[in-house]
């Protein structure tokens, strides 16, 4: 087992336990301030879109490490088409699976016509 | 309580069963995804189960594989895995008044043990009943045992899996798929837009920082403005 990889799920369930207890342990309540309340509230899109950047920007995905580079990464294609399905629909799950599907659509089809 | 109808633990654990059931089919396929991408990231199906062991988790536990996937700093993915948590401490302020009187070890396995969807559940009906704190407790037992069992055998079930998938169908893709989906699902006002935007901006202009602490830029920065936008419109 990679020591990196079990010192960081290690510390990050150490995080999230302390997270999740910081109350129920704690047996003062105290109130929490607003400035915290307000981050609470926006820490959902601000933190998940900044993660969604690297996973479409950085690295390659395993059909270009097997098969090649091709001239639009289908990441981007991917994202795209993923966005607008769940701004439309908003069901999670389809939007999963289509964004799969357009990825390799759009991977296979500009291979083969290339 | 001298009017307290007895006590009657089984009855509770088999209630917070209950209303943890409408839940358990939205989890099937992110434990799934939880136990899978690990795997086409290069680690053994051990090590994606540690993750929901340990963490119990879900967003963070992909947040912290994919940043691992893509060797970022220890501190960035700490970082990052108390962002999409800090959630809990909302729920843990609201679940302490009903849970804080219990053993110590009972409230670690409670902290352990909360989610989403226990949360949902128990502030919803922790209220509507005079029950005592055991009967509390098996309430939240019962429905943290299914979740917990059902995730864990997800987790491995999809790890299990991703050991047949070969690696060009590109499964660690729906690592960022998921984290869209979630991003997109808290658009509720103009500020959360502002923040979003904002958010996606800084972390792609800095997206060559090292270590990935563009990422913790762009979340701070979307943050700080989705918090002005709202203090200029009220």
């Amino acid at each position: 087992m990679n020591e990196t990889f079990f010192l960081t799920i290690i510390s990050a369930a150490f995080v999230t336990l302390i997270l999740k207890g910081s109350f129920i342990e704690g047996s003062k309540y105290i109130q929490l301030p607003q400035w915290f309340r307000d981050a609470l509230e926006f820490a959902p899109p601000a933190v998940l879109c900044a993660l969604v950047v690297p996973g479409i920007f950085k690295g390659e995905i395993g059909l270009i490490k097997e098969f090649g580079m091709v001239a639009i990464d289908p990441r981007w294609i991917a994202a795209v088409v993923a966005i607008s399905l769940f701004l439309k629909y908003k069901r999670t799950i389809d939007t999963l699976a289509l964004g799969m599907v357009v990825l390799h659509a759009s991977y296979w089809g500009q291979l083969a016509t290339q | 309580m001298h009017d307290h109808p007895p006590v009657n633990l089984r009855r509770c654990l088999l209630l917070g069963m209950h209303a943890i059931t409408p839940f358990l089919p939205g989890i099937i396929p992110f434990g799934l995804i939880a136990g899978l991408t690990p795997i086409t990231l290069g680690y053994s199906w051990i090590d994606a189960s540690l993750g929901s062991l340990f963490m119990f988790a879900g967003a963070s536990q992909l947040a912290a594989y994919q940043l691992l996937g893509q060797e970022s700093s220890i501190w960035v993915i700490l970082v990052t895995v108390m962002a999409i948590n800090l959630r809990y401490v909302l729920y843990s302020a609201s679940m302490a008044p009903y849970l804080s009187a219990a053993p110590r070890a009972t409230r670690l396995l409670a902290s352990y043990g909360l989610t989403d969807q226990i949360y949902a559940v128990c502030q919803r009906d922790y209220p509507l009943h005079s029950w005592q704190l055991s009967e509390r407790i098996a309430y939240y037992a019962g429905g943290t045992i299914l979740l917990w069992i059902l995730w864990q055998a997800c987790t491995l079930t999809g790890a299990l899996m991703g050991q047949i998938v070969p690696i060009y169908w590109s499964l660690d893709f729906m690592i960022p798929l998921t984290f869209l989906a979630l991003a997109l699902g808290t658009l509720k006002s103009g500020a959360h837009r502002v923040a979003a935007v904002v958010g996606t901006t800084v972390s792609w202009l800095a997206l060559d920082a090292p270590m990935n602490l563009g990422l913790i830029g762009g979340g701070i920065a979307g943050i700080i403005s989705g918090i002005l936008v709202k203090r200029f419109h009220s």
